[in-house]
């Protein structure tokens, strides 16, 4: 079990001529992902989701709030001791590319973190040639092709497959997937998809993915939670089903409603939601974050900041003081 | 169990492969060939070719300040000496003192970079501010103050006072390289796997910029080359033992090379090595890049 | 593609010339027979194989492939714009208004790209130049073509961007790094269509974009064809934004086109294998998760693409012998929305039986 509570965090900006701007980059975030669940961050690119997963997997630091892991509070121990608890939370990359060093061969990308657990638990060095050759057959590569290889060598996929065979020498408790599929080809994306819902399968490996795209975060784990990120803020928070057919925030519903339906195979939701405007961080942080942008938007929407509950309206935690049902996803033809 | 097998030979087999790879790299373009001849070709003359000669090189009293002739290729200087043997006995000095010089350039700078720019914070800013400090010290002037109570006798001294002079530049470069490299992926990694950070900084780092800073070494070769020839050729330091910056200066000031043309051998022949092991370096530089890159080394 | 298939398609060419003379506006582009090689160390290899695409004036059509299928190197072939050590070895590029593009060279290559072909770069790249304002790239443009009335150029700039939601004024005053992913995208369109072209080839035009801000161009995009009357080509690895835009949808694969149709038709019923499985590797928002499959294998790069014989057989689930061997011919069925093709030996011997 990994919680988080009121996670914020800024950055600064440097100024135009006098002292520098902070950006809220997180604005008190709550979370909580089972050992063994999914969870998925969504929203835009600058929402806040990515720093999310770095903190979490303890690749960056935040300003105020608390992480847990296990039972374990991280801002009771000291930086050193915190690191064994962070090794649990291994962060896959989006680009595969720069996350394996060119110059290293998949053996010896292997053989240093492996060596190291070695060392730790008293196994010896025959240990480490079966474990590597193990964590890539995990995840689907043949180990006597791939071992003497450079990265180079390998395709998209593969390579994305190796940063997941690197994460699990460690054991990790969760994996998070930061856009993990974005920057490999179409065919082979499921592929990818379909070896972290294995592991989690398999392993009982928790997995958070995060990601603008909602599909993929369904097809990841449709019995976990869908957490709707929107400028630092969390709008929106259920179970990825209930999000996905009956989103009452208008920033989810307009997430959803621009996901590009399939015409012929599917009909388009009768109540598409388009923002007013685009994405402007300078924005004033007064009253509902979504309220310039909102074509909902009320009196009081631009005065007071909603808060993150459930209301009559929904089963699942939204942030919105109108919340209210509207059908913006696709439909297959074949349902209706 | 062919697994197996095959992974624990993988690191004797990869550092066959490398060479393999470094012998394609030189064969891809012949003037690679001729930089690495000519490197190897220097060091075999600094280390082993004052043993050619006797410790007095003979001295010619007919034959003095003489220009080229099938007896003395280059011609002899003011004493009688083959100008030839004056520069391979005196290649030891120069070539010893600028392979110190490199060796102190990359490695102080190299670490001083590396350390700055991986550990960030406070650290790095007295490192930059001590390395700005150091690269506003106008270095010839410093020599020429510094040569009045240093006689500069032997040439790790020489080499040491200038690669603690020369390491500033290399440090800028290695940090601003390792301040884009730790942003990497995989340095990420290595931190999230909780690897330790002389594995990250040795095994991940290094080798990445292995190539820029093998570059910077052999350029560092080159830069104390020039920088104790031209201490010697401006006579600040007095004359301690025969050396290629001495000859230049004696043949321009006391044989007049540049007015008389019997001097000219005298005057050619050490520029006429500082030009070649030049052009070595810069042969061989070339090929770095490939080496040091497993993509470009292969096909 | 078969010589039946070009025959179809000069004719129907051949019966829309006679019955409209050529005009300026939305031009038919027929590629027929294209092969673009590269040159390397194992000697030159085809990107582009024998490949006939015929795109109707007025029409959007979508070219859908992954990476290395000689998408990206169709599109710039319409341009004549393939880069050393790349060359259109054969075939032809006819534009309606300007001729076979292939021939063209020097100043009267330039003078069409521009004038004629409007290129919008991927989104993800940094097409403009960062050093200078949106307003000065407009201009350097316009005095390269030789546009006299360069204020009339910045008013119709600043009405393209108001048409697509920007302040125009704002937006040619500002650098590169002032603008954010969807605006630089839209600063493309813009320079792409400023000097008049009607046929507009977007390359990647949403990759790397948010959804919303995807949602947004492409419904630009469709705007802008229907308004200004276009004839455009969307090159794209995301079935959904060739779905959301295109009336005709083509989908490459190692260098071929193994098949194409009305968009609508071929995504409700797929023929070719690897389209079948594209679609069906797609996760969707509702329904059984998986049903989503994965296509096994991997697409093939310019060097591991078969010589002869399908280029898809390697993941094919319909192999036959004859796969490894021969080409599979290009099958050309007219429909009521236009000629669904498809190249594939499995689906023309179950048609037969």
């Amino acid at each position: 079990m990994i919680t988080g509570t009121g996670i914020v965090k800024t950055f600064k900006q440097r100024g135009k001529v006098l002292g520098a701007r902070e950006v809220m980059a997180l604005r008190g975030v709550d979370f909580a992902i089972p050992k063994g669940g999914a969870a998925s961050f969504i929203g835009e690119s600058g929402c806040g989701k990515t720093t999310l997963g770095r903190i979490i997997a303890g690749l960056e630091t935040y300003d105020a709030g608390e992480i847990i892991i296990g039972d374990v509070t991280m801002s009771s121990l000291r930086p050193k001791q915190r690191q064994p608890h962070y090794r649990k939370i291994q962060l896959i990359h989006q680009d595969p590319y720069s996350a394996l060093n060119p110059t290293r061969t998949i053996h010896q990308t292997l053989y240093a973190p492996l060596s190291l657990r070695a060392r730790q638990t008293g196994r010896p060095r025959s240990w480490i040639e079966e474990r590597a050759a193990e964590v890539l057959s995990l995840v689907g590569l043949d180990p006597g092709t791939v071992l003497a290889r450079y990265p180079h060598q390998l395709s998209g996929g593969m390579r994305q497959r190796v940063v997941i065979a690197r994460a699990l020498t460690v054991d990790p408790e969760m994996l998070v997937a930061d856009e993990a599929v974005s920057m490999i080809d179409v065919s082979l994306r499921l592929g990818i998809l379909a070896l972290l819902k294995d592991l989690r399968e398999r392993l009982g490996v928790s997995v958070l993915f995060i990601t603008h795209d909602v599909a993929t975060a369904r097809y990841i784990g449709d019995d976990g939670e869908l957490y709707v990120i929107y400028r630092g803020q969390v709008v929106e928070r259920g179970p990825v089903d209930t999000v996905i057919a009956d989103p009452v925030h208008p920033y989810t519903q307009s997430l959803l409603s621009a996901i590009p339906v399939l015409h012929g195979l599917e009909r388009p939701g009768e109540q598409p939601v388009m923002p007013l405007e685009s994405l402007d961080e300078s924005q004033s942080d007064e009253g509902c974050l979504f309220a310039r942008r909102c074509p909902f938007r009320g009196e009081r929407c631009t005065s007071e900041r909603p808060l993150l509950a459930v209301t009559e309206a929904a089963p699942q935690q939204h942030a919105c003081f109108y919340p209210e049902r509207r059908s913006v996803i696709a439909r297959p033809m074949s349902e209706v | 169990m062919s697994v197996l097998l095959e992974s624990s030979s993988t690191s004797a087999t990869m550092r066959r492969n490398f060479w393999a790879g470094v012998w394609r790299v030189m064969k891809r373009k012949p003037s690679r060939m001729v930089g690495v001849v000519l490197v190897l070709g220097f060091a075999f003359m600094g280390v082993f070719g004052p043993m050619f000669y006797p410790a007095q090189l003979p001295r010619d009293p007919n034959l003095i300040t003489s220009p080229p002739s099938a007896q003395h290729w280059l011609g002899t200087d003011d004493q009688g000496r083959d100008v030839i043997a004056l520069v391979v006995t005196g290649s030891r000095y120069v070539l010893l003192a600028a392979l110190v010089t490199a060796l102190i350039t990359v490695v102080v700078g190299t670490g001083i970079g590396l350390f700055s720019g991986f550990k960030r914070g406070r650290w790095d800013t007295v490192l930059m501010r001590l390395t700005d400090m150091k690269l506003t010290i106008p270095g010839l002037p410093l020599l020429l103050v510094l040569s009045t109570v240093w006689k500069f006798g032997s040439p790790t001294q020489m080499g040491l006072v200038l690669g603690l002079l020369g390491w500033g530049g290399v440090a800028r470069a290695v940090r601003s390289q390792t301040l884009s490299l730790r942003e990497r992926g995989f340095i990420e990694a290595a931190r999230g796997l909780g690897l330790s950070t002389t594995h990250i900084v040795g095994k991940e780092l290094l080798p990445s910029m292995a190539p820029y800073i093998a570059m910077n070494m052999l350029i560092a070769v080159t830069g104390g080359v020039y920088a104790q020839v031209g201490l010697f050729f401006l006579g600040v330091l007095p004359y301690e033992s025969n050396n290629w910056g001495q000859m230049l200066n004696t043949a321009v000031f006391r044989s007049g090379a540049l007015t008389v043309p019997s001097g000219l051998g005298f005057l050619i022949g050490p520029l006429l090595a500082i030009l070649l092991l030049t052009l070595a370096i810069v042969l061989v530089v070339d090929a770095m890049d490939e080496i040091f890159n497993p993509r470009l080394r292969e096909e | 593609m078969s010589e039946r298939s070009e025959v179809t398609i000069k004719q129907s060419t051949a019966a829309r010339e006679a019955a409209a003379p050529p005009r300026k506006e939305a031009p038919g582009v027929r590629i027929s027979g294209l092969t673009v090689v590269y040159k390397t160390p194992a000697g030159e290899l085809p990107a582009v194989r024998d490949v006939s695409l015929t795109l109707e004036p007025g029409s959007i059509t979508g070219i859908v492939g992954e990476s290395g299928s000689g998408k990206s190197t169709l599109a710039l072939s319409l341009l004549n714009a393939v880069q050393p050590p790349g060359r259109i070895s054969t075939g032809s590029v006819e534009i309606d208004g300007l001729g076979d593009v292939v021939g063209f060279r020097g100043e009267r290559l330039r003078k069409a790209r521009g004038q004629h072909i409007g290129y919008v770069f991927q989104a993800a790249q940094n097409s403009l130049n960062p050093l200078k304002t949106v307003g000065k790239q407009l201009l350097d443009l316009g005095r390269s073509h030789g546009v006299d009335d360069l204020r009339g150029l910045v008013r119709e700039a600043k009405e393209l961007l108001g048409r697509m939601g920007l302040d125009g004024a704002r937006v040619l005053d500002s650098h590169q790094h002032e603008l954010s992913g969807g605006m630089r995208q839209r600063v493309g369109i813009m320079l792409a269509l400023v000097l008049n072209a009607h046929l507009v080839v977007l390359d990647e035009p949403t990759t790397a974009l948010d959804m919303i801000t995807q949602a947004n161009i492409l419904k630009i995009v469709r705007e802008v064809h229907a308004e200004r009357g276009l004839t455009t080509l969307v090159i794209t690895h995301d079935i959904g934004v060739v779905a959301e835009v295109a009336d005709r949808l083509a989908v490459m694969y190692g260098g071929r086109l193994v098949e194409q149709g009305p968009t609508r038709q071929v995504l409700a019923a797929p023929r070719h294998p690897y389209t079948r499985g594209l679609i069906k590797a797609i996760p969707r928002l509702v329904g059984d998760i998986d049903e989503a499959q994965a296509l096994p294998g991997r697409p093939p790069t310019l060097v591991t693409v078969p010589k002869e014989g399908c280029v898809f057989r390697e993941r094919c689930a319909l192999r036959m012998d004859v796969c490894d061997t021969v080409d599979p011919q290009a099958r050309v069925d007219e429909g009521a929305y236009g000629p669904r093709i498809v190249a594939c030996h499995a689906v023309t011997v179950k048609e037969r039986a």
